[in-house]
């Protein structure tokens, strides 16, 4: 009979009892040998945290998550690469992407296997934000996808007797003058004109294709000066503030997030912002006065076109992993799970769309959104919505972020629309 | 010590965080590249740039005003915090809490009082019929600027106090009685025995200020990131929004190394007319 002595049954047992802590031992479902890396910016990290366990429980996986705050999540990442650290699987931004692909942190993903299928799902002006700027390669897949929309306070407006919401922008300043005039909101109002990168260049951007202005031209040359529905809409916005129909602060808020919160007081009749910022105003009474329901979208004014983005995963050039990292990939930005599994996570818990138009036919999609927006509607809004080429040049972030003083002085009336439009182009030229 | 001189060693080159190839050092197992040298062409290209002279002149505003606010507010507490009154080791203890408040919070706190929407300020002041509509503090880029000066001082006066307090406690009493004999009143024995006794303390608080004032970036990220416009943008965002949004690491620690030298060069200006004549007691 083999017999244990103490100090070899108290060494098993610690071993098992580490083994336990850091691998689940036995417990742990038979999965991938080593471990994904996966970084992403601060946005309802305990969602992620959800899948995250869910893929790493029903998949097999080991991956490893870790959320950034936004402030610095791409420079942490440029860092820990410089470091020689492999974070295999990356949330990215639009305006940082192609640097990340022209210095190969990241890699393309067209010869991985199952990326032809996903491709096919993607709706067509999605795909080309997904690929190079060349458009040779396909070089990230979508987290989600967004445009701007016009949303109105529907008890508001009745309380003026306007029967529609405007579906014009000149209608919507008569509303707003109107509204003011009668002492029913101080500030009608309230475009996400804030500092940030998500505020007043998206919003410029929708404007300006609403009024049918091309922005960029096909080389990816800002062409402002030359289109008369960029000065019309700066026209607008410059009317909107001397008459006081805006909050004259929306210009230093500090995000878009900040921006939509206001528009919870009830106390505004317009609000142009992100798609999903909808979900919380209409669909959280706890936070918004105008939920349920008493917000709701219209279609964008002008000829309806507005600006339509989408923000990324990406792959780790360097993996040591690329079978299982592929694979949670396919999990987060396809259909891996069968049911859309994390896309649907995000359309329900934080309204954030993305560019699967089979997955709109999901029930509990379809019933969530009820909750909240006319699903109908919205994406009759995203057929109207166009992407631009321009933010996959190298340039485009500094641009992007100088460009919000220049328009910033066209609205308070410090320069005047020919001359501010012109400003803009000669900062494009001086960064490109 | 390595931090500094690579960051100033940064500021010569063409730094691409991406792109590591080249010469490097190893130190410890750890690879840190150089980058390629491109001389002062970093510094000229910041010199060049319009937007960081305005950037420099208000933040010589913005230093301006923070170091003189920050000091007459400070001291000014710190005098009546000195004197024997009910209450006054629970005023001390209170002092302290704006300055270890996270300027975090401070900024949002004061988002709270100042907001144009839902500013306790506007408020108190449209219920007790002051003002007939909510004044929007942020609006005006000058207006903006100074909001940030004051909500700086008052998070940072505590800590000044903290200072002006413990030397006014070094000062041996027998110069005051002293001056009391010789006649000097409440505003004499300031002016002829506190002040100069502070002196290496004001030295202390116009260098602490003013280096505080001049790297000041976590209120204008909370309160208006850098706007409207150009408006409230200091050297120090500027430098940050070059390094961290642009990713121009090279002109950004550039920029910023401009705000060292100005401190260096302050800080001495400080020492030569505050500390070059005074001689402390034996």
């Amino acid at each position: 009979m083999t017999t244990i002595d103490r100090r070899t049954f108290l060494g098993a047992a610690g071993l098992s009892a580490a083994a336990a802590v850091l691998g689940e031992g036995p417990f742990r479902t038979a999965g991938a040998d080593k471990p994904i890396n996966f970084s992403g910016w601060v946005f309802k990290p305990d969602t992620v945290k959800d899948y995250v366990d869910f893929y790493n429980k029903k998949h097999g996986g080991q991956v490893k998550y870790e959320a950034v705050p936004w402030a610095t999540y791409h420079p942490t990442m440029e860092t820990r690469a410089m470091a020689g650290e492999v974070v295999d699987v990356m949330y990215c931004n639009s305006a940082n992407r192609e640097r990340w692909v022209d210095n190969g942190l990241i890699r393309a993903l067209d010869d991985l296997p199952g990326m032809d299928e996903l491709k096919k799902k993607i709706a067509p002006a999605s795909l080309d934000s997904i690929k190079s700027k060349d458009g040779s390669k396909t070089v990230a897949l979508p987290y989600f996808n967004s445009l701007f929309i016009l949303i109105y306070n529907e008890p508001m407006l009745q309380q003026a007797g306007i029967k529609a919401p405007a579906k014009s922008w000149d209608e919507l300043m008569e509303h707003s003058a109107k509204l003011k005039r009668d002492k029913i909101s101080d500030t009608p109002y309230l475009p996400n004109w804030n500092n940030s990168g998500s505020g007043t260049m998206p919003q410029f951007l929708s404007d300006c294709f609403s009024e049918g202005a091309n922005v960029f031209d096909a080389k990816n040359r800002l062409v402002v000066d030359q289109e008369p529905g960029a000065a019309k809409a700066m026209e607008r916005w410059q009317k909107a503030y001397k008459d006081g129909l805006v909050n004259p602060e929306v210009l230093t808020k500090t995000s878009s997030t900040d921006t939509h919160r206001l528009f919870w007081t009830g106390r505004y009749a317009y609000h142009t912002n992100h798609s999903y910022y909808l979900k919380t105003i209409a669909g959280e009474p706890e936070n918004s006065k105008l939920a349920p329901k008493k917000a709701k979208m219209a279609m964008y004014p002008g000829n309806g076109t507005t600006h339509m983005f989408t923000e990324f995963y990406t792959l780790n050039s360097k993996t040591k992993n690329l079978e299982d990292a592929w694979k949670f990939m396919k999990f987060l930005g396809g259909n891996l799970n069968g049911d859309w599994h994390v896309q649907r996570q995000w359309c329900l818990i934080a309204g954030l769309d993305n560019p699967y138009p089979e997955m709109y036919d999901h029930p509990e999609v379809i019933q969530s959104y009820d909750r909240w927006v006319d699903l109908k509607l919205l994406r009759e809004q995203y057929k109207k919505g166009k992407t631009i080429a321009a933010f996959k040049e190298p340039w485009y972030s500094e641009y992007d972020s100088k460009a919000i003083a220049i328009v910033h002085n066209i609205i308070r009336g410090a320069s005047t629309v020919p001359k501010g439009l012109k400003e803009l182009v000669a900062l494009q030229r001086s960064v490109a | 010590m390595f931090p500094l001189v690579y960051s100033l060693w940064l500021s010569f080159t063409d730094v691409n965080l991406l792109r590591t190839t080249g010469p490097a050092l190893e130190l410890g197992g750890l690879r840190i590249p150089l980058y390629r040298w491109i001389g002062a062409k970093n510094y000229t290209q910041v010199l060049w740039d319009p937007i960081y002279w305005d950037s420099l002149w208000r933040t010589l505003y913005f230093v301006g005003a923070f170091v003189a606010e920050a000091t007459l507010v400070g001291l000014g507490m710190a005098l009546v915090l000195n004197e024997r009154f009910p209450g006054r080791p629970l005023m001390r203890s209170l002092l302290l809490v704006p300055w270890s408040l996270s300027r975090i919070v401070v900024g949002l706190l004061w988002i709270g009082i100042l907001d144009f929407e839902f500013g306790a300020l506007n408020g108190l002041l449209l219920r007790s019929g002051l003002v007939n509509g909510a004044i929007a503090f942020f609006k005006d880029g000058w207006s903006a600027l100074n909001i940030l000066v004051s909500v700086y001082m008052w998070n940072q006066a505590p800590f000044v106090t903290l200072l002006f307090l413990a030397g006014m406690q070094s000062i041996p009493e027998d110069h005051y009685a002293a001056a009391e004999v010789d006649g000097a009143g409440y505003w004499g024995r300031l002016w002829y025995v506190t002040l100069p006794a502070l002196r290496p303390i004001i030295f202390l608080v116009l260098v602490l200020a003013t280096v505080n004032g001049f790297l000041m970036l976590d209120l204008i990220y909370i309160l208006t990131m850098g706007g409207p416009s150009y408006d409230t943008t200091t050297v120090s965002w500027h430098g940050f929004k070059t390094t961290f949004t642009f990713f121009k690491f090279g002109p950004g620690t550039a920029i910023l190394y401009t705000l060292t030298a100005l401190c260096l060069l302050l800080a001495f200006i400080y020492h030569r007319l505050i500390l070059a004549r005074f001689e402390p007691d034996a």
